[in-house]
């Protein structure tokens, strides 16, 4: 036991070395790019009420093949985040396609301790405004490289879409954002795992420089003002139906 | 009584006492961070941990004098975790604080050394890492010769001594036990793994401390603990398996058995399937053939056709043709066997897949059919049929598909498919003709058969680049099509007049017929993005159909041909098309407007046989076309979606409507060509909406399709009275001004009561106009016809699926020449299902159809009641066996019906079909069967 911790803090001392250089030329603003992996045969064998027969058959003909690729945009600054979906074609060659684009945002103020969502969710828009709670996470031992910078391990459950996260923050990026809800962690949030693999999100370009405007949310949106109580109740009341009627509930709702 | 009255004393003691020795329910931790020489520590983060589950309660950063507190926390353990990028890190373990404010005072923090600096920096990036007290290396970033045992490789593992013999120990103590994925293997002595195991075939290395063989055994833990050590497979060595089997008898002698088994890892998928029956499943379902082919079931980007439709297509593409899948039309009685195997290759750069599969089935049926043909405003003639007809198909089928990524931006798929198949065919027929008042006037005996093998080879190759610039793509694709067949026809008919005199005539005739398709074909695309929202695409087609025909009819035991029906002609079909299409697409708007210049040519040469001259009359035409193409796609807000699109086609008239080509094989019926025919030129608009409600999942889509084609290519009839032959249609093809149609649909599902009552309508509406010339006098024929359906679903609990429905079409065909006979014609269906789980593990299920054919201008009026019904129960351990006992057609009445109206006739037809029997089964289930109700209906 001494002798894992004494491996473990050589191991988290060398993650800070590492990012050393980096922290002394940070600049506290900046835009972080994640590639988002959706698998759409790992998303529904996560679901425990669709038959173990079924799930596997999809698992056995669409596994392989069931993966779609979006860029998503996180730009921050000491004390504000905003995570949106970037434009960006993240599958080459699926260019002359355009879906409508849905209203998504989501702003943090850590400072003043806000949230601010903006979102298209069963065919409605929403706006969310509440003070943040953040999840219960876990800090863990393991340490890995993302985008050049070595992270911290952190787990938490996601007991609204009964999913297990596992995501990476960086020391180094002292600013307690990240990712869509994976948010309140001593650094930037940089890889997220939802439910082992059904959905990564990965920074793949961290592009540290002076922002101008993408921090702002437009004034006038259209949406029901709603709280984080009432955006939960829906995220639950659509779960409980999808499940009685034996269908994935992400249909029509983010994963 | 006495407890009563001690009791508050007690309490208030207790109360008291606990009040006494408690610590304070909030404290306040705070410390100062200092290195060793007592200067203060700023901006180190400290994160506050809960002990038990290293939860993280708070974090901060220590201020400019190196000051930390974390004020009013609740007063319990903590882990306390200090980091700073000049410092080794420090835990503390924080007990809860008998004060209010739990000051650890100075709190110190190690420099980091040059020297430790570099250690440091290497074990950062070892491939290890700590989960509680288990050490995991990454056994993949370890580089071991090919061909290494387990034991290679854990002797470069640090911290991992392997002895001369091979006993493995770290951190001073024996590993005792050694697991694969978890699982014990036999023996005890973890060598027999280590020396024997591959090392490419694992993953992770997991050593741990696990409590002794004795304490699990007893569940007293004597504080005696051993080190184990866990080997994780990779992917690839995980293996997986599931298979069914199926055997099943009935009365009536029916039977039915099917098997199939899979096996599979990360990369390779291996499938075997069998069939056999005699009740009309004349291949594998859909769900068999989808676990038969596995990942290879639906491939994206398959067709090589470039043209207006955005890279050629860019669907999913189920290869449906030639598919083993059932495809039993109702008709008649089959017998059927099966079988074949499939394996797919899939490393995500790489895909391959190769199958096997032989089918066959031999097909008897009985069908009387009754039709009356209009012959002028007066005269109408009436045809009674009696088909007996047996058939048998095999075919042996090799298919292969190959797809590589080279790299991010090249890709190649190639294909292969080769079959080989035959078919026997008898046929035997009598027709009888009558006039108006029913008198009968001949009959016509026919008694064909039909033997055909054929080789059939289709292949295609697609290469696809993405270049740098955003967007911009080239694709080009080729193929190669052959179809050999050989062929032999045996006719015999018989033509009896009961008024003429000539009481009887008769043909007998034997033709052998072999033919050579051959298709080439290339076409190539190129993308060039204008802006980000404007792309201009560029496409080119090439085909060329090259067909070989030699035909030589002979009398019945003659070696000399009869020249008048037998010839060789050798056909080329040319197509060559230059198009553009211009493309919009931004925020949910996808537009694109196109053009195309084509040239379709065909040639034809016709002699009497092989070798022989060829004839004067050929055929050599070419049509020069230009053809538009319009694509707009909207997606509003809320889920709706607006398609509208125009398409323009130019269908060249067939060789055969050009110069026909003799048969007798129904002396009643000829077929004259038209050296005259230009192409068909239709026009298609089609507009469609549709809506999708994600929160009740209501979903509603309307369509409509309006189609004008000039020049339409129609089949005139001319019926006259031979008083050789009987009645004799002679049918001649001609381009007539203009025929149209229109039709729409709707369809619609929405849910009443959510997950529990669901309402489907839909319904639609046809019209149809086209010009025909009925013995010269041009009649305007226009049919309009209307279905609809509807369907009740009702889940009252998880146990009970209700459904009940009806469908109904009713058609209306009007005659400008003789009105009198305006057809009214009219199928209804009205259906009910249910599934009912009774008892735990058992089902019964139910399905009942009524089916109504009318045709009140003729007194036909049939209805076929349709009632089915099964009780299955699932058994043994881990469900892995299934009885059902099943009655089809508990009423005895299935047989299958046919009405149809067209231009100058009405038709309907009775053909047998299987009927009532009795079934019991038992199938076995590798995997378990699902012993609920399955209420979703995807895949």
């Amino acid at each position: 036991m001494k002798r894992n911790t004494q491996i473990f803090l050589i191991t988290m001392i060398g993650c800070l070395i590492l990012g050393a250089n980096k922290i002394s030329a940070q600049t506290t603003e900046g835009t972080i790019r994640y590639l988002r992996t959706q698998n759409w045969a790992k998303m529904m064998s996560g679901l425990d009420y669709i038959s173990k027969n079924q799930r596997d058959r999809m698992m056995y003909m669409w596994g392989n093949r069931s993966e779609w690729k979006t860029y998503t945009l996180l730009h921050f600054n000491a004390t504000e985040s905003k995570y949106e979906d970037s434009e960006e074609e993240a599958e080459p060659g699926n260019e002359g396609w355009s879906n409508r684009k849905e209203l998504f945002f989501m702003k943090r103020d850590f400072k003043a301790n806000t949230l601010y969502d903006g979102m298209y969710l069963l065919g409605k828009n929403y706006l969310i405004h509440d003070t943040i709670v953040p999840p219960v996470w876990k800090i863990l031992n393991d340490m890995k490289e993302v985008a050049g910078h070595i992270c911290m391990n952190a787990s938490s459950v996601d007991t609204l879409r009964k999913q297990s996260i596992m995501v990476w923050f960086a020391l180094d990026m002292p600013i307690p954002t990240g990712p869509d809800r994976f948010i309140g962690l001593p650094g930037m949030v940089l890889e997220v795992d939802i439910n082992n693999g059904a959905a990564i999100m990965t920074a793949d370009k961290i592009d540290l420089k002076p922002l101008t405007s993408e921090l702002n949310v437009p004034e006038k949106i259209k949406g029901k003002k709603i709280n984080t109580a009432e955006y939960t109740l829906i995220v639950e009341k659509q779960m409980k139906e999808r499940k009685a009627a034996e269908e994935p509930w992400f249909w029509g709702m983010r994963y | 009584m006495r407890i009563k009255f001690i009791l508050p004393f007690i309490l208030v003691f207790l109360f008291g006492f606990s009040l006494q020795a408690q610590n304070p329910a909030r404290t306040t931790i705070k410390g100062v961070l200092q290195d060793t020489l007592h200067a203060p520590i700023p901006f180190a983060t400290v994160m506050l941990l809960n002990a038990s589950d290293s939860a993280l309660i708070n974090f901060l950063s220590s201020n400019d004098k190196g000051e930390f507190a974390f004020s009013n926390v609740k007063n319990s353990k903590y882990l306390l975790k200090a980091q700073h990028m000049s410092y080794l890190p420090i835990q503390i373990i924080l007990s809860p604080s008998p004060t209010a404010i739990n000051n650890l005072q100075v709190v110190t923090m190690k420099p980091i050394s040059q020297m430790l600096m570099e250690v440091v920096i290497r074990a950062a990036k070892a491939p290890l890492r700590m989960r509680g007290d288990t050490v995991e290396y990454d056994a993949t970033t370890f580089k071991v010769p090919t061909g290494s045992t387990v034991e290679d490789l854990l002797r470069r593992l640090p911290g991992i001594n392997v002895d001369a013999d091979g006993n493995i120990s770290t951190q001073g103590k024996d590993v005792k036990r050694l697991y694969v994925d978890g699982k014990t293997f036999f023996g005890d002595d973890p060598k027999s793994i280590t020396k024997n195991l591959g090392a490419e075939a694992i993953s992770k290395v997991q050593v741990y401390t696990e409590k002794s063989e004795q304490s699990k055994l007893t569940g007293v833990d004597d504080g005696s603990k051993e080190k184990a050590m866990n080997l994780e497979l990779k992917d690839e060595f995980k293996k997986g398996s599931f298979g069914k089997v199926t055997l099943a008898a009935g009365t009536e002698e029916r039977w039915a058995g099917r098997g199939n088994y899979n096996r599979f890892n990360d990369k390779t998928q291996f499938s075997v399937i069998g069939y056999g029956n005699n009740i009309n499943q004349t291949g594998v379902n859909w769900e068999d053939y989808g676990e038969f082919k596995g990942n290879n079931s639906f491939n994206d980007y398959d067709n090589g056709d470039f043209g207006f439709n955005r890279n050629g297509g860019n669907y999913y593409y189920f290869d449906g043709n030639d598919s083993p899948v059932n495809n039993y039309d109702g008709k008649g009685l089959t017998e059927n066997y099966g079988g074949g195997t499939n394996y797919n290759f899939d490393n995500k750069k790489t895909k391959l897949n190769a199958s096997y599969f032989y089918n066959q089935t031999q097909l008897d049926f009985l069908q009387t059919s009754f039709r009356q043909t209009f012959v002028d405003e007066n005269n109408t003639f009436t045809k009674d049929d009696t088909v007996q007809n047996s058939d048998f198909r095999s075919s042996h089928s090799i298919g292969t598909r190959f797809e590589q990524e080279f790299d991010s931006s090249n890709k190649l798929i190639a294909k292969a498919n080769l079959r080989f198949s035959s078919n026997d065919n008898h046929v035997i027929n009598s027709q009888l003709f009558s006039d108006y008042d029913l008198q009968p006037y001949n009959s016509l005996n026919l008694n064909n058969t039909n033997n055909l093998s054929s080789y059939k080879i289709t292949s295609a190759a697609i290469y696809r680049h993405l270049f740098k610039k955003k967007g911009r793509s080239f694709a080009v694709s080729g193929g190669y099509n052959a179809n050999l067949s050989d062929g032999t026809e045996n006719y015999n008919s018989l033509n009896d007049f009961f008024e003429a005199s000539t009481p009887s005539e008769q043909i007998r005739q034997l033709i052998n017929n072999d033919k050579n398709i051959e298709e080439i074909k290339s076409s190539a695309l190129y993308t060039e993005p204008l802006s980000k929202k404007w792309y201009l695409e560029f496409f080119y087609n090439y085909s060329r159909l090259a067909n070989k025909s030699n035909r030589q009819a002979y009398p019945f035991e003659s070696e000399v041909n009869i020249d008048s029906l037998s010839n060789y002609y050798e056909q080329v079909t040319s197509y060559n098309r230059l198009g553009s299409v211009l493309r919009y697409s931004f925020n949910g708007i996808n537009a694109s407007l196109g053009f195309a210049g084509q040239q379709l040519k065909l040639d034809g040469q016709y002699a009497t046989d092989i070798g022989q001259p060829w004839d004067s009359v050929g055929v050599s035409k070419t049509y020069p076309n230009f053809t538009p193409d319009f694509n707009f796609n909207y997606e509003f807000k809320n889920n709706m979606r607006l398609e509208v699109g125009y398409t323009n086609s130019i269908t060249a008239p067939d060789f055969n409507d050009l110069v026909p080509l003799k048969n007798t094989s129904n002396p009643a019926y000829q077929i004259v060509g038209n050296s005259k025919l230009i192409p068909e030129n239709s026009h298609n608009v089609s507009a469609g909406l549709f809506y999708w409600n994600p929160s009740s999942f209501a979903n509603i889509g309307f369509n409509t399709d309006f189609g004008v084609t000039n020049n339409p290519i129609i089949y005139n009839q001319v019926t006259v009275f031979d008083s050789t032959s009987g009645m004799l249609t002679i049918s001649t093809p001609e381009n007539m001004e203009q025929s149209k149609n229109i039709n729409s649909w709707l369809w619609s599902n929405i849910p009443i009561i959510k997950t529990k009552l669901t309402i489907d309508v839909n319904g639609g509406t046809g019209w149809d106009y086209s010009p025909t010339r009925i013995n010269d006098i041009l009649d305007n024929s226009k049919s309009t016809s209307f279905r609809l359906g509807g369907n009740i679903n009702l889940t009252p609990n998880a146990k009970l699926v209700f459904s009940a429905g009806f469908w109904g079409n009713f058609s209306k065909v009007k005659y400008t020449i003789n009105a009198e006979h305006n057809q009214d014609y009219f199928n209804y269906q009205l259906r009910s299902s249910i599934k009912w789980q009774f008892v735990t593990r058992m089902f019964f299920e139910s399905n009942f159809n009524y089916s109504v054919y009318k045709n009140d201008q003729y007194g036909f009026d049939q209805a076929v009641p349709l009632w089915n019904a099964s009780v299955r129960r699932i058994i043994g351990k881990n469900n892995k066996f299934e009885m059902r006992l099943a009655a089809f057609d508990i009423l005895n009445k299935n047989v299958n019906v046919n009405q149809y109206a067209t231009k100058n006739y009405v038709q309907a037809s009775n053909t047998n079909t299987l009927a009532r029997y009795f079934m019991l089964s038992i199938s076995y289930n590798m995997k378990g069967f699902e012993s609920k109700i399955q209420k979703n209906r995807f895949m």
